[in-house]
This record gives C-alpha cells, sequence and structure tokens, in this order.
C-alpha cells in the first residue's frame, strides 16, 4: 500500500518538475537582464593575418621608361605592370633584346610582329600565340591549390584564362604554389591594328576542348584554307573545338577599329563565367604605330597608340568579370577530368548560378587598390575602354565626374550624339568607350579628390556578399597618392579590410576609435549559475524518479 | 630602312644569343623551339669522383602517351627511370603534342645546377637533346611537366639514383594520390550476393556457437 502512494506522490511531483525544468531550460542565447554585455576587446576580436596594403615588390617599375626603344609611360600603382612585358608586347618577342624577353616570362615564340606590309613604319604581320591556363586548380598531391592566384585575401576561386604562350615555371619558385604575376585574371587585353594581318593561334594546354570565337572583331567564318574561324563550338564535340594537345590559328585583317571581345564558344555559359573572355582591341591605322598588343594587370595601357595619345592623356582598359563559387570549386574537388567534366557539365545547372565575386581586372577590392587605380591630374583627357562579362549588367558610376559615351561596342558616336552620364549601364558582352575629363568646370569633375568608382548594381560591390569589396576602385589625383601607389587618406584607412578575416565576416566593421566600444563586437553573456544549477537539480530529480517508478512497476509486476 | 636596322640587331643578337645566354642567364639556351636550362656534359658532383657512365632514355611526352592509364589527360610515356650514382643522363626529349611541354627535374644539386633545376622545355611538335649528371645519394627525383595542371593531370614521374628513397605520389601506375578521387562503387548482383552470403554466413557462426554450448 505504502508503495501506491509514494507511485502515486512520484507522479505528481514529476507532472510539476516538467513545467519548473521548461522554466528554467538554459538557452544558447538568453535574454539580457539590466546589464547587457560587454563589448569584447579589439585585441581578442582581432585575429592576426593582415598583409600590407602594398607589397612595393617592384618600385623601380612605376617610372616612364624606355626599353628597347620603347616608350613606357609612368604608372604610379602598387603594383604596376612589368615595363619589359610592355616593350615585348609593343615590339613583338622577335625585336626585343635577350635581357628584356629574359626579363619577361614570355616564350620566344609568343608573340612575333614582321612585315610592314602598307609601309607605314610598323608591322602589319602579327603571330599571337595563346595558350589556356587553370588557376587554383586542383592537385592529387596534398590539399591546396596550384597555381594559386588570390583574387582578394584569402580568396582564389577556379578561374581558366587564356594567357600569352609563356616559357619556364607557372609558379614563383619551385616550393610556391603561386603563380607568377604574368597568370593572372583576366584572359588579357589584346591590341591589334586596323588592317592588320592577324594570325592567333589557341594553344590548348588545357585537359578540356576549347576555341576562341572573336566577338565584334572582323574576321571571315572560314580560314584561307578552309578551316573554323569562328570558335563557334556549341557544345563543343566537333571538329571546331580544340581538343587538349591540339592548336589551332584563326586569321584576320580586321578593317573596323574599335573595343571588342572574344571569348571560348565551347560550353559558353560555364567556360564564360570560368573566365574565359578577354577584351580585343583593333586600333585605328596610322604611320608608325606600334601598339601594345598584350594588356595584362592593373588596365593602364602603357603604350597607347598613336590614334589615342592623339586626343588623349592616358588609356585604361577596364575588364569587369564576375565569379560563381559553387561553379568555380568544381575543378577544386576533384582531379580526374572525367569527374570535373560530369560535375561541370551535367549535374551543375547553370540556371541556378549566382555570382559571388565582381572583379574589376581580375581583382576585388581591395586588391583593386594595388593595380586598378585610374591616376591623374587635372585638365587631363582619359580613354577608358570598357568590357562587361559578367552574367549581370553593370551600372558603372564615378564619384566627381560626369563620363562621356565616345563609343558603343566599338563603334563611335557622331560627336553630337554622345551622352554625357553619371551611370553607364553596360549589358552582358558589351563594351562602351569612356571619356572622362579632369577639367574641373562642375559638369565633367567637381575638383580634385580621392573619387570612388564602382558598379552601381550594389551587389558588385560586395565580396561574396560582404561589403565592401567587388569591383570598386578609386580615381586618385596625383597630389593624393604616396609613393607606394596607395591613397592618401587617412592612415590606414584600408587596412581593416587586407585580411581574410574581414571577407570571412569574422571582424565587426566599424569599431574603431571612439566608437570601438559601442559599435564592437558583442560579448557573451556571463551564466546565470543560480538557474543553472537549479535547471540541473530539477532535471536530475525528474530523472531519478522516472527511473524508481519504473524500477517500483517492473517489481509491482514481478510479485 | 627601320626593318632593315631590327633585322642586324635580331641577327646580332641571335648570334650572339648562345653565349650571353649561359652566361647571365643561369645557363639558359633559349631559341623559337624551346628552351633548355642548365645542362651539364662534364661538371662532375664535388661527391663523384668522375662521370661513372653514360645513360641515355628517350622520353616521349603527350596527351596520348596518357591513354594506357585511366583519369589522367596528359604524361610521358615512361614513369620511372633507374640510373647509378654519378651517371650523366643523356635525355631525348620528344614533344608529341602541339603545346608546350617540359621534361624539368628538381632537387638536384644548386652549385651545378641553379635552383636545382634541369630543364627541357618544348613549345610544339619536336625533340632536344641535353644531358644533366647526377650526385652519388641514393635519391628519388621528381620529373614533372611544369606547365599548370599537366603534372596534376599525370606528366609526372621519378628518376631514380641508386634505387632511390621510395616512390612520390600520384606517378601514373605507380603509386596513390595523397588526396585520390572518389567514384561511384558498382554495386552488381555478385557485389550484392557477397555481401548477402557472407551476411548469412556470420549469423551462422553465432548458431554454431550456441550448438556447441549445449
Amino acid at each position: 500500500m505504502q508503495n501506491k502512494y509514494l507511485r502515486l506522490l512520484s507522479l505528481l511531483l514529476i507532472v510539476l518538475l516538467i513545467p519548473l525544468a521548461y522554466w528554467l531550460r538554459p538557452g544558447k542565447f538568453e535574454a539580457a537582464d539590466l546589464s547587457p554585455p560587454p563589448t569584447r576587446p579589439i585585441a581578442a576580436s582581432r585575429p592576426s593575418g593582415f598583409e600590407s596594403p602594398c607589397k612595393d615588390e617592384h618600385p623601380e617599375w612605376r617610372q616612364a621608361q624606355v626599353i628597347d626603344g620603347v616608350e613606357i609611360a609612368e604608372s604610379l600603382a602598387c603594383s604596376p605592370d612589368n615595363p619589359y612585358d610592355v616593350a615585348a608586347f609593343v615590339k613583338g618577342v622577335n625585336n626585343v633584346s635577350m635581357p628584356t624577353l629574359m626579363s619577361t616570362h614570355l616564350s620566344e615564340d609568343a608573340l612575333t610582329k614582321t612585315d610592314d606590309l602598307d609601309g607605314d613604319g610598323d608591322p602589319d604581320v602579327i603571330r599571337i600565340k595563346l595558350e589556356v591556363i587553370e588557376l587554383n586548380g586542383a592537385s592529387p598531391d596534398g590539399d591546396f591549390l596550384i597555381p594559386s592566384y588570390d583574387i582578394l585575401p584569402g580568396v582564389q576561386p577556379g578561374l581558366w584564362v587564356f594567357a600569352p604562350k609563356t616559357s619556364d615555371m607557372a609558379v614563383k619558385n619551385y616550393g610556391s604554389n603561386q603563380a607568377n604575376y604574368f597568370l593572372r585574371a583576366p584572359s588579357p587585353v589584346i591590341r591589334v591594328e586596323q588592317g592588320d594581318q592577324v594570325y592567333i593561334t589557341l594553344e590548348n594546354t588545357h585537359y578540356f576542348p576549347h576555341t576562341i570565337h572573336f566577338h565584334g572583331v572582323d574576321h571571315p567564318w572560314k580560314t584561307a584554307d578552309g578551316g573554323d574561324n569562328d570558335g563557334a563550338a556549341h557544345g563543343g564535340a566537333d571538329h571546331v573545338s580544340v581538343f587538349p594537345g591540339d592548336s589551332h590559328t584563326y586569321e584576320m585583317k580586321p578593317r573596323t577599329a574599335g573595343t571588342m571581345l572574344y571569348h571560348c564558344h565551347v560550353q559558353t555559359d560555364r567556360h564564360f563565367m570560368m573566365g574565359m573572355a578577354g577584351m580585343f582591341i583593333v586600333e585605328e591605322n596610322r604611320p608608325n604605330n606600334w601598339v601594345q598588343t598584350f594588356n595584362i594587370g592593373g588596365g593602364q595601357v602603357r603604350h597607347p597608340s598613336v590614334g589615342v595619345k592623339g586626343e588623349y592623356n592616358q588609356e585604361y582598359d577596364l575588364h569587369y568579370q564576375s565569379v560563381d563559387k559553387r561553379l568555380a570549386e568544381i575543378i577544386q574537388e576533384v582531379n580526374d577530368p572525367r569527374l570535373i567534366e560530369k560535375k561541370m557539365n551535367r549535374e551543375y545547372n547553370m540556371t541556378e548560378s549566382h555570382e559571388s565575386y565582381f572583379l574589376l581586372n581580375g581583382h576585388a577590392f581591395p586588391y583593386t587598390l594595388r593595380d586598378d587605380l585610374i591616376v591623374t591630374g587635372p585638365n587631363e583627357k582619359i580613354k577608358l575602354r570598357v568590357a562587361n562579362v559578367q552574367d549581370s549588367a553593370v551600372a558603372l558610376h564615378f564619384h566627381g565626374h560626369r563620363a562621356t559615351i565616345t563609343h558603343y561596342d566599338g563603334i563611335e558616336q557622331p560627336e553630337a550624339t554622345q551622352i554625357i552620364r553619371d551611370v553607364v549601364d553596360i549589358a552582358s558582352a558589351q563594351r562602351v568607350d569612356i571619356k572622362l575629363d579632369t577639367t574641373n568646370d562642375g559638369l565633367h569633375n567637381d575638383g580634385e579628390g580621392v573619387w570612388m568608382f564602382h558598379d552601381h548594381v550594389e551587389t558588385g560591390t560586395t565580396n561574396d556578399g560582404v561589403s565592401p569589396g567587388g569591383n570598386m576602385s578609386l580615381v586618385v589625383y596625383r597630389d593624393f597618392i604616396d609613393e607606394q601607389g596607395m591613397p592618401k587618406l587617412h592612415d590606414g584607412a584600408f587596412d581593416q579590410f587586407f585580411t581574410r578575416s574581414y571577407y570571412e565576416n569574422e571582424q565587426p566593421i566599424w569599431a574603431m576609435g571612439e566608437f570601438a566600444q559601442p559599435l564592437g563586437e558583442a560579448g557573451l553573456l556571463a551564466p546565470n549559475y543560480l538557474k543553472i544549477i537549479a535547471f540541473g537539480l530539477t532535471v536530475g530529480l525528474l530523472f531519478a524518479l522516472l527511473i524508481y517508478l519504473a524500477r517500483s512497476f517492473k517489481q509491482g509486476a514481478a510479485e | 630602312m627601320r626593318f632593315v636596322k631590327y633585322l642586324i640587331l635580331l641577327m646580332t643578337l641571335a648570334a650572339m644569343q648562345p653565349v650571353a645566354a649561359a652566361m647571365n642567364h643561369n645557363g639558359m639556351i633559349m631559341d623559337e623551339t624551346g628552351m633548355i636550362m642548365n645542362s651539364n656534359t662534364d661538371k662532375v658532383p664535388r661527391d663523384c669522383k668522375k662521370i661513372a657512365g653514360d645513360v641515355n632514355i628517350t622520353v616521349r611526352a603527350g596527351h596520348k602517351q596518357a591513354k594506357k592509364f585511366n583519369g589522367i589527360m596528359y604524361a610521358f610515356d615512361q614513369q620511372q627511370w633507374d640510373v647509378p650514382p654519378c651517371s650523366r643522363i643523356n635525355v631525348t626529349f620528344i614533344n608529341e603534342d602541339k603545346i608546350r611541354h617540359q621534361f624539368m627535374i628538381h632537387d638536384l644539386p644548386g652549385y651545378l645546377y641553379p635552383q636545382g633545376m634541369f630543364t627541357m622545355e618544348i613549345y610544339g611538335p619536336g625533340q632536344k637533346t641535353a644531358s644533366f649528371i647526377v650526385p652519388s645519394q641514393r635519391k628519388t627525383y621528381l620529373v614533372h611537366c611544369e606547365v599548370p595542371q599537366h603534372m596534376e593531370k599525370g606528366m609526372k614521374a621519378q628518376l631514380k639514383v641508386d634505387g632511390g628513397d621510395g616512390d612520390l605520389p600520384s606517378i601514373p601506375g605507380i603509386s596513390a594520390a595523397v588526396n585520390a578521387d572518389s567514384y561511384r562503387v558498382d554495386w552488381d548482383k555478385s557485389a550484392w550476393g557477397a555481401l548477402l552470403v557472407s551476411f548469412f554466413a556470420g549469423a551462422a557462426v553465432l548458431w554454431l556457437l550456441n550448438r556447441i554450448k549445449r
């Protein structure tokens, strides 16, 4: 009988204790009482891994110089383009000195310029060899990417680029996985002169088939000997595709000048997004017009053509590109080409693609600050050739300036219809040529300074959703640039962005100075020990009662 | 006129190029068909009294050489060479593709081979011959093509001096990858059958044990 009362009592207790335990339950998050937790000290929330905004690797590359007779304009950016490359790009590998060639990564057949066909003092037969380079690819030898190329601190998406034919090591040295500075995004700008006889050989060093399609460039449909000359391989399993280990030469003699494109036309949706698109510029035919056949790096044309030099003080090529991180990851997840083919072509649905990173000339902010600045003085005219090879549109906006659109898709607008805008919309694959006039007249320019320019589709200024990032860069007036090519703002203005932890969302964005405390990282709530002990006791008692009940019922049944 | 000047300049450069290259550019000899770096026919490594002998090897490189393996795209025709200590290796390197390939070997003594490398690079179909002399110690050297993704996709081999000190990873047909790919397993009838039979066999053991106990 006694047992019966005890059982009843414990049952009653259990019924009472369950709501009590529920009421006392500790949470991962709990409402603060009178005093919310203090701000976490900055030292604790700021991990190491800060990079210097400018590595200043080649300060001697910045000044204006003459190499092998080629005039190379000053480039004040932190990471200027290698002037020896520029000299080789202007004269052709066959016309530069051996020391100059040895200061580049070019192979000796990468670019040859011969035969002055029209007798105007510049070579007109141009032979260009392009390879296909995979950046940040997989390795069966360990958990690393090779050759690695950072688009922003700590971010290395898989990319495919066309690259001028190189020689020797692709990485900086044996023991490093870092790509040499020559191998980078985007696919390089190619520049030829109107009327040049151009031969472009695609040497497919990659493990998938590729082609080159010359978009907007005047080119015949077939080569002189009846071979493919349009690169339109559709899916890719036909004779038009250039398969691994093979090569194909495209030929053209473009009659129309302008800013055009070239891109791979095999599985175009995927290969385009992987980075296989670049600008193809046909310069107007002028006497003694040695054009800079490749532009690799930050975008400044360090040896502008005769035509451009006649009208402008400076010229920049701006290549806007986006990266879908899930597509880019595929080449890093597996190594067998058959598995990559299946995952990329047949398992990944490109209609579900999202753009995660937005690059200007291969870099996203803050790395755009290293080589993508437009550096100018007042009263200059700057030619910008802008190409959008993203999936989404670009709405290019300049602070402090209103841009004049002179060309659409390479074709010049009559002067009377050239319009001035502060947002220039560029659909996918479109190009615009812009005249940036730095005359302080309240229309073209509002005065000197450090003025931003960026995509006003604002997601384009994020790195995988973290702001600021993307294709954001600056127009910096010469009085506002320091000797390392960084804008003179207040000290360390951009320092906080030169770390991967910022783009992994580990740093409070505004925690600085006076606001380190009110806008810092909130600390953890101190545990409420009384409540935790009460909860523990309650639950312990509950379990004991349950076990008691179970045992007593079992005993009862046995009796 | 300008072109004549260039031509003369070019010819002068071409004439003096191998000397200048050998002297000023770490033993690099370049022309429009390829590049050879740190070729060595006579400088004997410190630890060798003399050249022990000549080993002639012919290496073919290209995508067709990859066909005898699964899951790769480029390869050499051989994946391993065994050579005696202090021997001179005369390599005839044949590129069977219409793209660039390299025969690049690392970790050689730096005082003979700057950066520890001996490299032969051919820019398209063709062949070149060059030599290097190996030291005496027992060692396995990496031989690869360093064009991005060519080693990763199969163009990788090893040179073993005096039997070598082990195998390098992910050499086609010789060693497994460090992080190997995963493939779908072929669960056919016999695989399922084997699983079922072994399941019942396992259960039968218990049944047998029970019988013995009784």
